[in-house]
């Protein structure tokens, strides 16, 4: 990565500082006061679109960690989301423990469930591990709809409590707003650090090429149940939050296709960078709000198409984007992020 | 034990369709080395463009054959674009075009047919039941039992005695030689996506003929998916074994234990056939050199 002129490297603590200019610090000050005093300004509407984007990014953290950084493809993601907001709950419903001390053990919870379904990575992988992770999906979702329905309501919904810190209740749209914009910066932090250290380099050399990057001292046995481990409980933490937010959880919210939008929006973001996630995440919300909001225009013009014009409209741009995204941008926002940048610095000379 | 023949019989012959939709899988693999995750919303989508092929009032074999041109057609051209960029890339990009396939076949269905809810083809023949040694069965099982036998035979015939299937054999071995031998890879590449829509919409109408036309049909497409992994993923056979394990698995445990599981044993039985036999049944081993 090229600095502004006149900024040199020296050593190699410099030249990985996240904030090594006083600028990047102040745009990020700027950024947080900005979502800070954000409530004051904008309706409800916009607070719930950026808490359910932000639940999504925190979630699609974990995956980028697991089929970014780390290369084991997963399509059973908001199987491991489900894991994370049933358990949580139901350990805050049978055992009265207050929702918010309840995240963290769905986080774990997950993170122990994708323990499981990773051993299978140790044995297979590519497209052979993508489909045992389709498996992980349907057999999960399946534990939670019958054999464990008395504890999980079964097909039915499930209620949460609300979401108390101490004495603090979160009940309002804000409330949750502010809670899930300092989880999001918590997790995203802690994914940016554990990506800068050895633990990032040993993902990275296995994605690349695994047998090679065992011969050269990584233990994969160690490594993908880690990524396995630390993907999934970014997914149960994310999966907790929504349930807290949405009060109430049913199976059908933690859909097959659920876990390909995710996987979709990782790919038009940008898979293995911590900037991709968000990209993604905000594109495909504001891009499935635009579907929402045209679909019924559309209906109304050509009546005689059929009755769920929006959900239509939603998965052939989705499925277009990402063709498209694939075909003359596999690399995603985030690089095109990265040339902005870069040119932006060197402007007006391309050199 | 009559339960248990019927059982037997009506998994045997829902396992050939299973079998057909593998057999697509495999051909689009070993052609090009992709995954076609959009397998599932292929037989969906066959399924109800049958169904409306069928409503225009022409003769029923005319429409399945008009159908069966079109979705080859189409396969056909899903190859130019966007297939042809793919190879070399990535798994996971190749995974995702497959996926994004998919998503834009759901979309389309979505809005062409999401007035049509609880629909069913028309009864091309009246359905009765005749016993075999003394065990009732519905002459519609025993009809796509046979059907799809006749289809396997078919294709088996034509990859090993036909010129094109030989061309689509020798690029499945490898696409330099295959080249330089005078064989149009891409070409070939686009045959074998040709006949797997075509396959696939086959085994969507022979499946929606059972159990009507939804849009689950996509969960059961990707049963032939697991059926393809299950029985190794570079022989036919072992496609259409894999997906006679699959149909007999789903009615016994369908029959003896619950709806819920029916679902979900296909994919059981393939994670653990994965983690016991990475390559399936029939696969081959592959040695993998840095």
């Amino acid at each position: 990565m090229r600095r502004a002129s006149g900024i040199f490297d020296t050593s190699y603590i410099q030249d990985m500082t996240i904030f090594r200019t006083k600028y990047y610090s102040a745009g990020l000050a700027i950024l947080i006061l900005f979502f800070f005093i954000l409530p004051v300004f904008v309706k409800d509407f916009w607070l719930a679109f950026i808490s359910s984007t932000a639940v999504t990014v925190i979630a699609l953290q974990g995956l980028n960690i697991l089929s970014g950084y780390c290369g084991q493809i997963s399509i059973g993601h908001t199987a491991f989301m489900a894991v994370g907001a049933y358990s949580s709950t139901i350990l805050a419903v049978q055992f009265g423990l207050p929702v918010g001390l309840c995240m963290p053990f769905g986080g774990l919870g997950a993170a122990l469930i994708g323990l499981l379904f990773g051993l299978p990575s140790l044995r297979v992988k590519g497209y052979y591990l993508a489909l045992t992770t389709i498996a992980a999906q349907y057999f999960i979702i399946y534990l939670i709809k019958t054999p464990f329905s008395e504890i999980t309501g079964g097909a039915i919904a499930l209620h949460v409590p609300t979401l108390k810190i101490g004495s603090f209740e979160f009940q309002t749209e804000t409330h949750f707003y502010y809670f899930v914009i300092a989880m999001l910066l918590l997790m995203t932090f802690f994914a940016k650090s554990l990506m800068r250290g050895h633990i990032g380099r040993a993902f990275v050399a296995i994605r690349d090429n695994d047998i090679a990057s065992e011969a050269m001292g990584i233990s994969l046995y160690k490594y993908k149940l880690m990524a396995f481990f630390i993907g999934c409980f970014y997914a149960g933490i994310a999966g907790s939050i929504w349930a807290a937010y949405s009060r109430v959880i049913s199976p059908d919210d933690f859909t097959f296709m659920g876990s390909i939008w995710y996987i979709g929006m990782l790919i038009i973001g940008g898979a293995g960078s911590t900037l991709g996630p968000f990209f993604g995440a905000v594109f495909i919300s504001a891009l499935r709000e635009i579907c929402v909001i045209v679909g019924p225009y559309i209906s109304s013009m050509i009546p005689q198409i059929g009755a769920q014009v929006s959900a239509s409209l939603v998965e052939m741009t989705f499925g277009i984007t990402i063709i498209l995204f694939l075909v003359f941008e596999p690399r995603g926002l985030s690089h095109r992020w990265e040339i902005l940048k870069e040119s932006y610095r060197l402007w007006p000379f391309s050199y | 034990m009559i339960t248990f023949v019927q059982l037997l019989v009506s998994g045997i012959s829902v396992g050939f369709i299973y079998g057909l939709i593998a057999v697509g899988f495999v051909l689009i693999y070993k052609s090009s080395q992709i995954f076609n995750f959009a397998q599932g919303e292929m037989v969906m989508f066959g399924a109800f463009l049958v169904w409306s092929f069928l409503n225009l009032g022409i003769a029923p074999a005319l429409a399945i054959l008009l159908v069966l041109a079109v979705v080859g057609l189409a396969g056909y051209g899903l190859e130019r674009f966007p297939l042809r960029p793919m190879i070399g890339q990535p798994i996971l990009a190749t995974i995702m075009i497959t996926i994004g396939i998919g998503i834009f076949l759901k979309g389309l269905a979505l809005l062409l047919w999401s007035n049509n809810i609880g629909i069913k083809y028309p009864d091309l023949i009246t359905e009765k039941t005749i016993s075999v040694f003394s065990v009732p069965i519905s002459n519609v099982t025993i009809g796509i039992f046979f059907f799809g036998l006749i289809l396997v035979i078919l294709l088996s015939l034509f990859f090993n005695h036909s010129r094109t299937g030989l061309h689509m054999r020798a690029a499945a071995e490898s696409h330099q030689l295959a080249q330089s031998m005078g064989i149009r890879v891409t070409q070939a590449i686009a045959q074998s996506w040709a006949i797997a829509a075509i396959v696939a919409t086959l085994g969507g109408f022979l499946l929606g003929y059972i159990r009507g036309i939804d849009f689950g049909l996509i969960d059961i497409g990707l049963v032939g998916v697991a059926a393809a992994l299950v029985g190794g993923l570079e022989s036919f056979k072992g496609a259409i074994l894999g997906g006679v394990i699959m149909g007999v698995a789903q009615t016994f445990t369908g029959g003896y234990i619950g709806y819920g599981l029916k679902e979900v044993v296909p994919f059981l039985i393939m994670v653990l056939v994965l983690i016991f036999k990475p390559y399936g049944l029939f696969g081959l081993v592959k040695i993998e050199r840095v």
